[in-house]
């Protein structure tokens, strides 16, 4: 039989804005246009003008240290060694803090290169969540509650904003965590499952070799094969479009497809990156590589429009090992430095909200295991330090303040509630407008509490 | 914070001067009469104005809210109190939180919010309170509550349905079931319609094949029912599709949707549940035996409690005590412990059976009166105290991070003869173990004695020898001080004496001997262990389930969902908004779950029956009678067709509460059986077909769109498995189990693929499955290109593409590949290709092969496959719409 079908010499590209249908025009933008396949996630309008259109949430898993990081103690370090307050003893913090730019931010000497960023944070340091357990405080962090599987954060924002690039997913995260809650801190939950993260990797393993599933091919065809067997299942959908609108979603959604083929791995691939780029995130084979890398995948998918991106760093549990904190420190210091400095060059960080949190962070006594005294600190939900950056916080700001040793928030308490009310704002939304009906109760991310925290807002 | 001290006698006699003056409070003896009269003066003179003034604004009718549920301007809403329950205690200003409000304390909400009454203004609340709070207004009329619970009662969903006849219609030979399509049709032709036609024969086939099997008709099926031009040829499909294995696996799992089944228990740690599996087939062979629906929930709440029926076979019996696992598989933190696990176990199971089986969101009174329904948290706790009674039995083993395992229920054959087998040798293993590690510990002992006395005896010899040789020393000597070398030397000897070396031997045979006994007691043990674990006697299977607890009893209202903070004790019990006749008592020593089986699922109940049709009809229609088909409460949708919707529950329930003949009878009307092309005109006036002038396409759901692919490929294994694949796993935390473990490879029908909280199969993940720890009867249907990568790119995808390629190729029916194009369109879509259609495969399948060296023995089956990819991403392989 003679081969009469035509070689295929256009490219994916070319094909598409062939044969894209309602999507016209939309494979050279690689922006989609408002269609059915997207409906859900089509950019929607937020309640009022928004400060913020994107997050980048660095997730420091384990609670990090207040006292060797960002909360400034010298009344805990001149009494190092005397009683606590509690049952233990109080621990110095182990690093000198200094002033920092024109703000005179107090940071450790452990964060070196953030420092350097110090007027583009907006320190929080009298931050309480309602739970110091892990269990607990990491779903708290991510859906609002524990006791009920909720949408994520990100899905609720998601929801509320749609994203920007139909190419891509709107919400990754970049090595969740397994545990407490696992899927469950990015999932939908009573939302529409396309509101879910999409996951790339996970804790523990080189986010090098992460990859995004089916987004090559399993069925060993040649591209141009490929490409025809789409053209053909696209003319035969045409067939159904009288029937439901939803063929064309289906269409759309096939098309899309196509595009996130070529979209995904190009926004992937950081070797596009200059070297100076990956010298600056620390991508050199060194302490910082990987977390270098999880920063500069966040950049270059927020910058691609997409709307919500977490990033983690695990191992921040110091019950024992504080003097490690430095080396821990190591890994992540120069890959937010960098993101932050970065997203300033490009003009982004105006309208990037990031956020640096961990569940919970620290005591300012050392740590008792077993009868003993080692060198660490517990649990401690009542006092605790995270900060913002871009997205229309005040940038600068040192907001909150912890009693002199630093047990609990005494000023300017910024619950977990009123962050997350918050950065909604700061997003364009009511935070007591963003719901969504399930049986039979209008649920939210702050479920019946939260409040915005104006003074945080530049 | 402090409270205000101020003298008592001092503020009430400066405050009440004229009317107390000379009394001195603490000292005070009154009448309660004059008690009485004089708190009512209080009251009329101050209190009511104080009310008006501070409070009315937040906590009245004519206010411009009622916070908190707290009503002040009657004598009875002050008397209620508001969500948390009474604030004042008449004569007991100690139990009176309203003083506590009055003051700022902490742990309550202050009030007045804003500006905080005088101490004086405090002292005189006080002072009535201790006079006993006597109110003089009138009562004006029902509070908001109790209006909102009385206009709730009226609420359609609580008032019984009521037979109605079928109206009349313009077009009378239209309707097929003389009920249903005389309702439907009714409503269209008065917003001026007319239904579309109806489907064609094809069309049809499919449709009723997905619908009640959830598989695509082989083209032999499809082509017997095309030419079956008999009256009754749909009526005998329905019927054999009703009666195949494959309808339970279908509608089965419709219900598991509403019963958030899963296998494992979800939340922060989520472990896993390897013995919910039966109850899965429970639900599937329910529904196979068209178990009479009002039996099936009956069974699920009280199954271990039944009466035994007549002639009850052991297998029917223990159906009905596996079926109770609804009430032990839901999410739980394991991790957590005492009364907050229970409280949380309870909330779980009322949110699950009432709304699954009443469509009410009776946990929304957990912490306060229903917000729309008249559900008040009396009734929630009412029900609370039920399944407080109740003892799930969930399994699971007592490890880190899992508090409460529980036992289980043993089933099959012998079941539980071999689990007292089991129990009973594993407890002696046990014991065996136990007394062989004693052994171990008393050898090491002994052993430990053998190298003392070793040690002993070596000492002696020792000694022993260093005495002879300075004896001899000294013997060889003869002056003075060899004298008292000599002295020393045999005083040096003096202990080590014969007999003292002869001591030590002895005990070092003696240690030695004790040793070697031990050491063969130690090891006639640990073969005995051996032996013990090598012969253990094979366990029987188990399922999940519930039994009563010893002492039932009632529990609390929890004042704002906090058990620690007990409320007024409420009475086991049912809805209070639903009243119906000959209302089951509850013994003192039942839980009262059999009771509230019976409740629900009496005639009378409005709700249960209309909630299970409108599910069918949800089913068969893509969208029920009432949209909401989890919630008939007030922010429900109200039903589209409420007297078709009575009219079917009550034909639910006189024919014995029958599915299969519900859905026979829904699929038979023609308001089923019309075509879905839609029609312009109709468009205009009712463009979301909410009056079902057409039938609306659907998508199939995720388990449809995995069975049909298979069936196409023809690896679909019709058979059930023993279990699940979560079974072999044991009790584990599932974060640490591979994932290639949680979904192993498997060709079973998707309704037995495990359903591991967080970690269901990828496909059902993309294609809207709903998360197995929330209540769903109806799924989100989304269309993102994550699916279309999915469809076109995942590894079971392309490989079940090549099993229809091989499949199609091997088959007779097409032998060149015009009829292998055809062949392979009646699978996928039960039709014939358009000519551009096969013209189409034909050129993919060539450019393909021609893509291929021509020794490829592989390049046939790769063309094809290709050609099934093609199929398999179409709109039309997972939607029903008309085939044209």
């Amino acid at each position: 039989m003679a081969n009469n079908t035509p070689q295929t010499p256009l490219s994916r590209r070319q094909w598409l804005q062939a044969t894209a249908g309602g999507l016209g025009g939309l494979a050279l933008t690689g922006l989609a246009p408002r269609s059915s396949a997207a409906g859900l996630l089509s950019p929607k309008a937020p309640h009022f003008a928004p400060k913020a259109k994107r997050v980048i949430f660095l997730f420091i898993n384990g609670g990090p240290s207040q006292f060797e990081s960002f909360d400034h103690k010298p009344e805990l370090k001149a009494n190092g060694g005397r009683k606590g307050v509690k049952k233990g003893t109080l621990l110095a913090p182990l690093y000198e803090f200094a002033q920092y730019g024109e703000s005179g931010m107090w940071i450790s000497e452990a964060f070196p290169h953030l420092a350097q960023q110090a007027d583009s944070l907006c320190m929080l340091n009298g931050m309480t969540a309602p739970s110091r357990a892990h269990p607990i405080a990491i779903p708290m962090l991510h859906t609002g509650e524990f006791q009920f599987v909720r949408p994520s954060f990100g899905a609720w924002v998601l929801y509320g904003l749609g994203t920007e690039n139909q190419n891509l997913p709107g919400f990754f995260t970049i090595k969740p965590t397994r545990t407490f809650g696992g899927p469950a801190n990015y999932g939908s939950a009573f939302l529409p499952s396309t509101f879910q993260a999409t996951r790339l990797g996970w804790d523990g393993q080189p986010v090098k070799n992460a990859s995004i599933r089916n987004l090559s091919a399993s069925h060993g065809l040649s591209s141009s094969a490929a490409l025809s067997a789409l053209e053909l299942a696209q003319k035969m959908n045409q067939r159904l479009l009288n029937q439901t609108p939803d063929v064309q979603g289906v269409i759309d959604s096939l098309t899309l497809s196509e595009q996130m083929q070529d979209t995904v791995p190009e926004v992937m691939d950081i070797s596009r990156e200059s070297k100076d780029t990956l010298a600056m995130y620390g991508i050199d084979g060194g302490p910082a590589d990987d977390f270098g890398r999880q920063c500069l995948l966040a950049r270059r998918l927020t910058e691609s429009g997409v709307r919500f991106v977490e990033v983690s760093s695990s191992g921040w549990d110091h019950h024992s090992g504080l003097d490690k904190f430095k080396d821990k420190a190591q890994q992540i210091d120069k890959p937010i430095a960098a993101l932050l400095a970065d997203l300033k060059r490009r003009g982004l960080l105006e309208d990037t909200l990031v956020l640096w949190s961990g569940e919970f962070g620290r005591e300012p006594e050392t740590q008792v295991l077993e009868g003993k005294e080692t060198l660490g600190r517990d649990h401690n939900a009542t006092g605790y330090t995270a900060w913002l950056a871009g997205g229309g916080c005040r940038a600068g700001l040192t907001h909150g303040l912890t009693d002199e040793f630093g047990y609990k928030t005494v000023e300017g308490e910024v619950h977990l509630h009123d962050l997350h009310a918050t950065m909604l704002h700061l997003l364009g939304l009511d935070h007591t407008k963003l719901v969504f009906r399930y049986g039979g109760r209008d649920f939210r991310l702050t479920n019946i509490h939260g409040n915005v925290v104006h003074e945080i807002i530049g | 914070m402090s409270r205000p001290f101020i003298s008592f006698a001092s503020v009430v006699s400066l405050l009440l001067s004229g009317l107390l003056l000379s009394e001195i409070p603490a000292l005070r003896a009154e009448s309660p009469q004059a008690a009485g009269a004089k708190g009512k003066e209080l009251f009329d003179k101050q209190i009511q104005p104080a009310l008006v003034k501070y409070c009315y604004e937040c906590h009245s009718k004519n206010g411009k809210s009622i916070e908190g549920g707290l009503e002040l301007d009657s004598p009875s809403g002050m008397a209620r109190g508001g969500d948390n329950g009474p604030m004042l205690t008449p004569h007991q200003v100690d139990k009176s939180s309203l003083v506590r409000m009055l003051r700022h304390e902490e742990d309550v909400s202050a009030m007045p919010p804003e500006e905080k009454l005088s101490d004086e203004e405090i002292a005189m609340f006080v002072e009535w309170i201790r006079l006993g709070a006597p109110d003089s207004r009138a009562e004006v009329g029902l509070t908001m509550k109790e209006q909102r619970m009385e206009a709730g009662k009226r609420h359609w969903a609580f008032v019984r349905p009521a037979p109605v006849a079928p109206p009349q219609v313009q077009l009378k030979d239209w309707p097929r079931d003389a009920m249903i399509d005389r309702f439907i049709l009714s409503a269209i032709e008065t917003h001026g319609m007319k239904p579309v036609a109806d489907a064609n024969r094809r069309t049809l086939v499919r449709r009723v094949y997905f619908d009640l099997v959830g598989l695509p008709p082989s083209p032999e099926e499809v082509a017997a029912f095309v030419a079956d031009q008999s009256p009754n040829a749909l009526a005998q499909l329905i019927d054999r599709l009703l009666d195949s294995p494959q309808f339970g696996e279908r509608w089965g799992r419709h219900w598991l949707d509403v019963v958030r089944f899963a296998e494992s228990s979800g939340m922060e740690f989520n472990f896993s549940y390897p013995h919910a599996w039966p109850y899965r087939n429970y639900v599937v062979d329910a529904l196979n035996q068209d178990k009479p629906y009002d039996v099936f929930l009956r069974e699920q709440i009280a199954g271990d409690l039944l009466p035994a029926a007549e002639n009850e076979t052991p297998a029917a019996l223990e159906a009905r005590r596996i079926a109770p696992s609804m009430l032990a598989f839901g999410p739980k933190r394991h991790n957590s412990g005492g009364l907050e696990f229970q409280m949380d176990v309870v909330d779980d199971q009322i949110n699950t059976v009432t709304r699954a089986m009443l469509a009410m969101t009776v946990s929304c009174a957990r912490c306060h009166d229903h917000k729309f329904d008249p559900i008040p948290t009396a009734d929630y706790y009412a029900l609370a105290g039920i399944f407080l009674s109740t003892e799930p039995l969930y399994g699971t083993i007592k490890q880190k991070y899992s508090n409460n395992p529980t036992d289980l229920l043993p089933i099959g054959p012998n079941a539980a003869a071999m689990h007292a087998a089991a129990e009973s040798h594993a407890k002696k293993l046990q014991e065996t173990e136990k007394t062989w590690v004693a052994k171990k510990e008393e050898l090491k002992k002994a052993a430990e004695g053998e190298k003392l006395a070793v040690a002993k005896k070596a000492e002696v010899e020792k000694r022993l020898a260093t005495a002879a040789v300075a004896l001899a020393k000294a013997t060889a000597q003869t002056d003075a001080a060899a004298q008292t070398d000599a002295a020393a030397a045999q005083s040096l000897a003096e202990p080590a004496t014969q007999q003292a070396l002869d001591e030590a031997i002895a005990s070092v045979n003696k240690a030695a001997a004790q040793v070697a006994a031990l050491k063969d007691a130690a090891k006639a043990l640990e073969a005995q262990v051996a032996a013990l674990k090598k012969n253990a006697p094979a366990r029987p299977q188990y399922a999940m389930s519930v039994r009563d607890r010893a002492k039932p009893a009632d529990t609390n209202v929890a004042v704002r969902g906090n058990y620690r903070d007990k409320g007024p004790l409420s009475p086991r019990g049912f809805l209070s908004a639903v009243e119906i006749e000959n209302t089951p008592q509850i013994p003192a020593d039942h839980s009262g779950r059999l009771e509230l089986a019976q409740w629900i699922t009496s005639q009378d109940n409005p709700l249960t029956a209309r909630v299970m049709v409108n599910r069918i009809w949800h089913h068969l229609f893509g969208r029920g009678l009432v949209s909401t088909v989890d919630n008939f409460g007030m922010i429900g949708k109200r039903p589209s067709h409420p007297k078709l919707l009575d009219a079917l529950a009550l034909r639910f329930m006189h024919e014995g509460w029958s599915v299969k003949k519900t859905i026979r009878e829904i699929m038979l009307s023609r308001t089923y059986q019309l075509s879905c092309t839609p029609a312009a005109k109709n468009m205009q006036i009712d463009p979301n077909n909410r009056l079902l002038w057409r039938a609306a396409p659907r998508r199939l759901e995720a388990e449809t769109i995995r069975d049909a692919v298979l069936a196409v490929s023809g690896q679909l294994d019709f058979s059930r498995p023993v279990s699940s694949s979560v079974t072999p796993l044991g009790d584990k935390l599932v974060r640490g189990i591979p994932l290639e473990k949680l979904q192993p490879p498997s060709n079973y029908r998707s309704v037995y693929l495990p359903v591991v909280r967080d970690y269901v199969p990828e496909l059902f993940d993309l294609f809207d499955f709903p998360s197995p720890s929330l209540v769903s009867g109806r799924r989100a249907v989304t269309n993102v290109p994550s699916q279309a990568l999915y469809m076109r790119n995942s590894k079971f995808i392309a490989e079940q593409a090549q099993h229809a390629a091989q499949r199609l190729l091997a088959s007779p029916q097409a032998t060149d590949d015009a009829a292998r194009v055809d062949l392979s369109m009646q699978w996928a879509f039960a039709r014939a290709p358009t000519d551009a259609e096969r013209a189409g495969a034909l050129q993919l399948v060539e450019q393909v092969r021609q893509s291929l060296p021509e020794d490829d023995k592989t390049r046939d089956a790769t063309a094809w496959a290709a050609w099934f990819q093609t199929l398999f991403v179409t709109a039309e392989f997972r939607f029903l719409v008309d085939i044209n």
